[in-house]
């Protein structure tokens, strides 16, 4: 792969915060224009802080990249602030939503375009191509956005950000606490945005076998540390991904009732 | 028995009109609880300060009154945009309580720079507005209410409607309503926060000025207005931290109650109630509805 298909590129890359604590090690990866890649991991894996590293978000959390380098279409994004990146088009969806709960539905969507130079025209016009994708905020436009459900607040999350017009998304656990028929309604919208928008996504999850459904590319972080990565399809029938991150193992299905059977076992073959 | 009436509706009347001074002033500390989530301990040394210099610049240098003023809201700019640069910036990711302390040094600062520049003698401020009855009023309504009271009421009344044009309507309010609900949410989308905060600090500057050159015709120019800025604290828990409408309802519920308990309740306790029971009405309502009658309920959902 060549880097001008990259739309990003991270390069070994080092994040400390308060100056002491290490969280990421050493983590590269790509995400090629106009695709998918998905970042897996448990909890404190470092998914969000690579993702706030490359929106630069860090440095509002006392974090910095403190080696390696950051690519985002070509150029380095060292001295870059957010509102910085999100006029170069990249927007970051942050983890648990934060919509602005006071705020109407549309208001929160319009907050979106606030870096772009748009007449009131524009915007309604970008307003009802928004709505195209997310029908069921289009309905619930005029209601506070604290009151409204969980994958609602998660939509408007991501329609708020597709205002500004981006070119890359970062998406963090855009799934998280949904319920199954929301998660497969989310990524839905997510693969349309990607396909008829054009724009690149790059996203955290910890619902693995969703995410990798859902991608081109996925990279497995673990402390800090990417340690394998591939295409979608490779990782979701890899023996150690399937063991480790999808819960099946070669016998089959591995589910709690078998751990605990497993264990009885062994406690009878003690006795 | 009409002429208890005609008295009561002079005392209620001219309560509501001085309550609107409050709103004023509370104006200020709305704005700016608003963006920065923290209580503005120096607004009432950013009042001080603004009048001295409108003061000042008229008499000492004898600059039209018009152009003064001008000068003076130019001067709050100023003092807006060296709040951020020094004192918010570095304080970014600092906790409220940290900025609320910073607040309360940037009061000190802004005191001693105003007395420092002008002297500490009391000054007297004409606006060209008389503190006293209105002879029209007095003749036909047979109330005795002060064109100083009206004229602050009028102008309260206009920034009210101004401030809620430019939150509801603007680009700019709509960003500063979200960087008021959440600040990193409404950075990762874009907005400025830097922006934001220099126009509230140099918003609340301008109605800090505003306010004192109300008070400061009524009482003087000199330093007790800094005491006096913090009876917009009732004002507020009454109103509302976080609401416009709230400030100026609050303002004029304190000027009422505190001028109709003086005289019908005061004698009971040997008069000057006036200080206190503005405190005691702020109590009830922390007890019994502490996000004030217009505050933002805090939301959450279960």
């Amino acid at each position: 792969m060549s880097t001008s298909t990259n739309i990003l590129d991270i390069k070994n890359i080092e994040v400390t915060y308060d100056n002491v604590i290490l969280a990421l090690h050493d983590v590269s990866l790509k995400v090629p224009k106009g695709k998918v890649v998905a970042l897996l991991g448990a909890n404190g894996a470092g998914k969000s802080t690579t993702l706030k590293a490359v929106s630069t978000m860090l440095a509002s959390e006392r974090g910095k990249v403190t080696k390696g380098t950051i690519e985002y279409d070509g150029t380095s994004i060292e001295k870059q602030n957010p509102s910085q990146m999100v006029g170069l088009g990249m927007v970051q969806v942050l983890e648990g939503r934060r919509c602005f709960g006071h705020l109407t539905v549309e208001e929160n969507i319009i907050a979106g375009a606030y870096s772009r130079k748009l007449s009131k025209g524009d915007i309604n016009q970008e307003l009802e191509k928004i709505y195209t994708y997310f029908i069921r905020l289009k309905e619930r436009r005029k209601s506070q956005a604290a009151f409204t459900s969980g994958g609602e607040q998660q939509m408007i999350a991501v329609a708020r950000a597709m205002m500004a017009k981006p070119k890359m998304l970062l998406l963090d656990e855009p799934t998280m606490g949904l319920a199954p028929q929301l998660v497969a309604e989310i990524f839905n919208i997510v693969k349309e945005l990607n396909q008829k928008e054009g724009v690149s996504i790059l996203l955290a999850e910890q619902n693995t076998n969703v995410a990798l459904k859902n991608s081109d590319y996925g990279y497995i972080i673990e402390t800090g540390r990417v340690m394998l990565d591939g295409t979608a399809q490779s990782l979701l029938s890899n023996d150690q991904v399937k063991e480790l991150y999808l819960g099946i193992s070669k016998k089959g299905r591995k589910n709690f009732r078998d751990v605990l059977k497993e264990e009885s076992l062994t406690k009878k073959r003690i006795n | 028995m009409v002429e208890e009436l005609l008295f009561f509706m002079e005392v209620l009347v001219g309560g509501l009109l001085a309550g609107t001074m409050y709103s004023l002033v509370a104006l200020g500390f709305v704005l700016i609880f608003k963006a920065s989530a923290t209580f503005n301990f120096s607004q009432g040394a950013m009042v001080f300060f603004s009048v001295l210099a409108f003061v000042g610049f008229m008499q000492d240098f004898n600059i039209p009154f018009v152009l003064a003023f001008i000068l003076a809201a130019l001067l709050m700019v100023v003092v807006g945009l060296c709040t951020e640069r020094f004192v918010l910036r570095p304080l970014m990711n600092a906790s409220e309580d940290t900025v609320l302390m910073a607040t309360i040094g940037l009061g000190y600062v802004l005191e001693g720079l105003a007395q420092a520049a002008w002297g500490v003698e009391v000054r007297r401020l004409d606006l060209g507005i008389g503190d006293f009855p209105v002879p029209w009023i007095a003749d036909n309504l047979k109330l005795f209410i002060s064109a100083l009271d009206i004229t602050a009421g009028l102008v309260a009344a206009i920034m009210i409607i101004g401030l809620f044009l430019l939150f509801k309507y603007t680009k700019i309010g709509l960003g500063l309503r979200a960087v008021a609900d959440d600040a990193g949410a409404a950075s990762s989308i874009g907005i400025p926060l830097k922006h934001i905060m220099l126009l509230v600090w140099s918003a609340a500057g301008v109605v800090a000025l505003v306010a004192g050159c109300m008070w400061g015709a009524r009482a003087g120019v000199q330093f007790a207005l800094v005491d006096l800025a913090l009876k917009a604290l009732p004002v507020l828990i009454i109103g509302g931290f976080s609401s416009i409408p709230g400030a100026i309802i609050g303002g004029l519920i304190i000027g009422a109650v505190e001028k109709v308990l003086e005289v019908y309740i005061g004698p009971f306790f040997g008069g000057a109630i006036e200080g206190w029971a503005p405190y005691v009405l702020a109590i009830f309502f922390l007890l019994y509805r502490p996000e004030g009658l217009f505050g933002e309920k805090i939301i959450r959902r279960v």
